[in-house]
């Protein structure tokens, strides 16, 4: 029933006391954001808000666990994100 | 872990305001993409407050085609933003592109199809909005 703000992915350290200290801590940090649609997106999140817009940057986007595109920044809507979970991606891509 | 904050970027909708005027990438529902320019704030300044006998000069009725349209009261107002909290824009000289993926009964074939059209002004409505990007410039 807890479904506000994200799930941490992988259990890390840091107390989080509240969704919003969460969507404090993880800005800068790889994520990976799954949308309703399915489609993947991993990237770098640069800030989000109360709605869970998303803005992102390096992102990545995987369709059926396939890259289908990639966009320098990306923003997305946030009624269209299931989820947003950080990861511990290995920056396979120059910038 | 690259910690990268712009200095007036609180919220994502502040990085759409940077690409103002730019052309943009949009992903929006239904499987249809845009390419546009958002549209932002025109040469039109804010010239601030003018007292009433100012604007009646300035008026200048008697030049040929000094009716102003309404929408200019819109401009000389604050610096518009064609884009809100929900995503509606204003896109102009855009183009569309709309996938379709048919499955041949016999092959099982995919075949994507893409329609592609072309519209001057576009008014889009934030609901049907799933990611906005610049388009890419460098790889």
């Amino acid at each position: 029933m807890s479904t506000g703000g994200g799930e941490k992915g992988s259990g890390g350290g840091g107390s989080v006391k509240t969704p919003a200290d969460f969507l404090k801590s993880i800005r800068g940090r790889p994520v990976v954001v799954k949308l309703n649609s399915g489609v993947d997106y991993r990237g770098i999140l640069a800030c989000l808000d109360g709605y869970m817009n998303i803005a992102m940057e390096q992102t990545e986007e995987y369709v059926n666990g396939q890259l289908k595109n990639k966009y320098g920044d990306a923003f997305i809507r946030g009624n269209n994100v299931l989820y947003i979970s950080t990861s511990k991606r290995t920056l396979a891509e120059g910038a | 872990m690259a910690t990268e904050e712009e200095s007036t970027v609180k919220e994502p909708l502040d990085l759409i305001r940077l690409s103002l005027d730019e052309r943009i990438y949009v992903k929006l529902r239904s499987d249809r993409e845009l390419r546009g320019k958002l549209h932002g704030t025109e040469k039109k300044k804010i010239k601030g407050k003018k007292k009433r006998t100012q604007r009646r000069r300035n008026l200048n009725l008697s030049a040929p085609g000094a009716f102003r349209p309404p929408l200019s009261l819109l401009e000389s107002r604050r610096r518009t933003q064609a884009y809100d909290q929900h995503l509606n824009m204003i896109l102009g000289d855009v183009e569309e592109i709309l996938t379709t993926v048919e499955i041949d009964d016999e092959t099982y074939e995919e075949i994507v199809r893409t329609t592609r059209r072309t519209v001057p002004f576009l008014f889009v409505r934030g609901d049907g909005v799933i990611l906005v990007s610049p388009p890419l410039r460098t790889a």
